[in-house]
């Protein structure tokens, strides 16, 4: 069974030998190197996304991690003389989807070091493209979180203001006090934006800690607050001012989630442009929907069950199941998509979790894959001080979806179901 | 009006028509060849017995090999001519490509069309058992991929108790037009020997399944259809609706168990050529000399619908292209070699735009071939299993439920020869069990 028989010779019309060619005699015009461009183009779109909000220093960002990304799997090839396998396009890509897990404001040095740990430590060893366990570009992050834990993970994240979309400069920013949603904030002086707490330290802050609750003088309220933090510039008065608790600060509206204006990594806060690059990867036949579906429905299932503390009456704290329902559903739904929304999951769901060879074959595979990262995601965002829940996620389950991948088997044709669990010869 | 409801598959792909060229294109004699190569073995089995010698004068369906068993059809002069050598073929037969003897005939007549003679015979006054009887004695083959003599055939079919007929044409491949032009032309004699099959194996449920898009221009058989109690279907063309087992999934919703017939379900399928033969042969009395193949692709002079007799050589068919030349639909057909003949299974040959030969690429797991699989099939994971020559794990993988459509290596973005693979494994897991039953 090796390549020889696949192409024996026999001798030809005219004499010459020429392979005997095998049906089928068409071919579909999408080869490999096709999928990984289109691939790449769509990862574009957050990325665009991304400098638009943190600006140039994001591309910056993103070129170095391109450029070294193709550098070093040419240094291995070359250094190991093998030969390389599909070019450099899946190089490029993963140096592009590297840029959207990265932080925009990284010095230089950070995407060089993600970059080889993602070409080397995550692609080539393993054998190159088809042949890896886990995402690279995750790989890539993942060192880097680890090896820089203050750089890469500040307590409060910078964010451009409005009026210096693009051309503003992502290290020039000042902490500014009394944020309330991104339209409404002006860039303090001399300075291109702000100093912000990421949503998700936000949350934790309200949901968990006793200490601040019990600081403003009231118990349960600052949950509730959740519900009544929509933008103030578009959303009028739902309710009496006298049943509206006064918003917390520093929690943006759940619309600066949505269109992206949140402190984050580069290609991970924009939702809107995120879901639509994958409408057009669903298009493109490159993603079956169940994946990034179970994905998120996981993690807001995860999110709308799994247990948070609250602060008590008085500086107790209680443990409280299913927040979705804990004081009606509006508060539970924003609370819930707060939680989704407010970390890198949707880009890991989209573009991460998605990544052909390191996710199950199978589509049950891929729902159980999923499925599993979302779990796993919300429950680390929950319960684990790490800062990078869903991409830990989508590598802990990339270990196991060659196990998926064998358990879980469809019904094949001709067959009756689990038929080879009865196999005799099994 | 009532509308039967019928079954579906999963995966499959929509292919291009392609049929532009040939689909309006009559049924013509082809140009008088300069010689005749006729297979002794058509099927690729045992060889009939030659009956002429060197030199002798054969006359237009004059025999000229006699069978002498089961597995062997009798062979008969398509034109008139000289027996000028014996020499070998290549023929599609039951598997594959196939050397054959051949006689080489020389100084021929004209070629002929389809002729329409008299019936001799009336069949449908005639019992199941006569009709099997001059079946058996009529030398015809399945004119299908696969090929058998249909003595043969019918006999698995009473065998298995058969109860469902199937005639398959639709032709769900691009370019090749030859059973639609049957179907359009010749769409009465093609149901009566449809009937002629039925009676003979006592089928109780005929269906004719044709392409969706082509029903129209068969709605002059509608009226034979009825008379003879056979059900028309019309089904989408998505590939490979079209493959047997497939079919029978659709119509019967029965999924043939792997590596096994569709006879196994109590389905017997034919193609039109096959039709139309029996009831030439059977109704008429004319001997099974040649059939109707579809000459196309972007290489070719003169694309067209001829009725070929069988022994011309593919490549002078398709007027001297440079290879490669297809015998049989792009998706499931053969590459041609110089010394290929036209033989019952030879339903086009085709010299489509010359693909330069895809080099492989690793697998990236986009799992597309699993997804566009019609019986299911983890073939990335058969892909592994063959790269580590894992036979067994590719068998309980469910390897011998491949149809060999072509899907998966017509897809693969990585260009690997998965169909190709997959027969190979096939292959290896047929000739383990062979081992494995022939030692204890």
């Amino acid at each position: 069974m090796n390549q020889q028989q696949d192409s024996h010779s026999r001798p030809g019309p005219s004499g010459l030998r020429r392979p005997v060619l095998e049906a089928p005699f068409l071919r579909a015009p999408e080869d490999a190197r096709t999928v990984f461009l289109v691939t790449l183009a769509a990862a574009c779109a957050p990325l665009a996304a991304g400098v638009v909000f943190f600006g140039w220093r994001a591309i910056i960002v993103a070129a170095i991690c391109v450029v070294s990304c193709a550098v070093t799997e040419r240094l291995y090839y070359r250094v190991t003389r093998t030969p390389a396998l599909l070019g450099r396009t899946h190089a490029y890509l993963t140096g592009v989807l590297l840029a959207l897990t990265l932080p925009p404001f990284v010095p230089w040095y950070v995407p060089v070091v993600a970059s080889a740990f993602a070409i080397v430590i995550g692609k080539a060893v393993f054998g190159g493209v088809g042949h890896f366990v886990w995402q690279p570009a995750l790989v890539g992050r993942l060192a880097v979180a680890v090896m820089f834990p203050m750089t890469m993970n500040p307590a409060d994240w910078p964010l451009l203001a409005r009026s210096r979309l693009l051309v503003g400069d992502i290290n020039n920013v000042r902490t500014v006090e009394d944020y309330h949603g991104w339209r409404r904030a002006r860039a303090p002086r001399g300075a291109d934006g702000f100093r912000l707490p990421p949503p998700r330290t936000v949350l934790a802050k309200l949901t968990r800690t006793a200490a601040s609750a019990r600081a403003r003088g009231r118990s349960e309220a600052a949950y509730s607050a959740l519900a009544y933090a929509p933008d103030p510039n578009t959303v009028p008065e739902a309710r009496p001012a006298a049943l509206r608790p006064p918003p917390p600060e520093a929690l943006p509206p759940i619309n600066d989630l949505l269109y992206g204006a949140r402190p984050g990594a580069i290609g991970e806060t924009c939702a809107v442009v995120i879901i639509v690059a994958g409408l057009y990867l669903l298009y493109r036949n490159y993603i079956r929907w169940q994946l990034p579906a179970a994905f998120i429905a996981a993690a807001w299932c995860a999110a709308a069950i799994a247990p948070i503390r609250l602060a008590g009456p008085n500086v107790t704290t209680r443990i409280v199941w299913y927040p979705l329902m804990l004081e009606g559903l509006d508060v539970g739904f924003t609370y819930v998509n707060y939680q989704v929304l407010s970390g890198e999951l949707l880009l890991a769901a989209v573009f991460l979790a998605t990544e052909m060879t390191s996710r199950p074959v199978t589509t049950g595979g891929q729902v159980i894959f999923g499925a599993g990262c979302g779990v796993l995601a919300m429950l680390m965002q929950l319960y684990v001080a790490v800062p990078i829940p869903a991409y830990m996620a989508v590598l802990a389950m990339n270990t196991l979806s060659p196990t998926i991948d064998s358990l879980w088997r469809p019904r094949v044709f001709g067959r009756r179901r689990f038929e080879f669990l009865r196999s005799p010869n099994r | 009006m009532i509308f039967s409801r019928y079954g579906s598959f999963t995966g499959g792909i929509d292919l291009t028509d392609d049929k532009d060229r040939t689909i309006a294109a009559p049924i013509r004699p082809c140009r008088t060849p300069s010689r005749l190569r006729v297979p002794l073995a058509p099927c690729g089995q045992a060889p009939a017995e030659c009956v002429v010698s060197v030199g002798q004068q054969v006359a237009a369906g004059e025999k000229i090999a006699a069978a002498a068993d089961e597995s062997a059809v009798d062979v008969f002069a398509p034109l008139a001519g000289t027996v000028s050598a014996f020499t070998s073929v290549t023929v599609a037969g039951a598997h594959g490509r196939a050397v054959s003897p051949a006689v080489e005939l020389t100084g021929l007549s004209e070629a002929n069309g389809i002729d329409r003679p008299e019936e001799v015979f009336d069949w449908r006054a005639a019992d199941a058992g006569t009709l099997r009887s001059r079946i058996a004695s009529s030398a015809l083959t399945t004119y299908r991929e696969g090929l058998e003599p249909l003595a043969r055939w019918l006999g698995r079919a009473r065998e298995r108790r058969c109860g469902v007929l199937i005639a398959n044409v639709m032709e769900d491949q691009p370019y090749v037009t030859a059973a639609h032009r049957l179907m359009v032309e010749h769409g009465s004699d093609v149901l009566q020997g449809l009937a002629i099959l039925a009676r003979a194996i006592e089928a109780g449920k005929v269906f004719l399944v044709a392409e969706r898009r082509r029903t129209g221009e068969y709605r002059g058989t509608a009226r034979a259809a009825e008379l003879h109690g056979i059900e028309q279907v019309a089904l989408p063309h998505r590939y490979p609706t079209g493959e047997d087992a497939i079919l029978v999934k659709i119509l019967m919703r029965r999924e043939v168990p792997g590596g096994g017939g569709t006879m196994e379900v109590g389905a017997a399928v034919v193609g039109a050529s096959a039709c139309l033969a029996v009831y030439q042969c059977v109704a008429c009395g004319l001997p099974a000399t040649g059939r109707v193949v579809t000459v196309s692709g972007e290489r070719v002079a003169e694309p067209g619908n001829y009725y070929v007799p069988f022994g011309e050589a593919c490549l002078e068919l398709a007027g001297d292209v440079m290879p490669p030349v297809i015998h049989g639909g792009p998706m499931t057909g053969l590459d041609c070699m110089a010394d290929m003949v036209v033989g019952p299974a030879t339903d086009a040959v085709l010299a489509v735009e010359a693909a330069e030969t895809p080099t492989a690429g690793p697998c990236i797991r986009c799992a597309w071939c699993r997804d566009h699989c019609p019986t299911r099939l983890n073939v990335s994971a058969m892909n592994d299993a063959f790269e580590l020559a894992q036979i067994g794990r590719a068998e309980r993988l469910g390897a011998m439920a491949c149809v060999e459509c072509g899907v998966c290596s017509y897809v693969c973005p990585a260009r690997l020869p998965l169909t190709q693979r997959m027969k190979q494994l096939k292959r290896a897991i047929r000739s383990r069990e062979a081992a494995a039953t022939r030692t204890p």
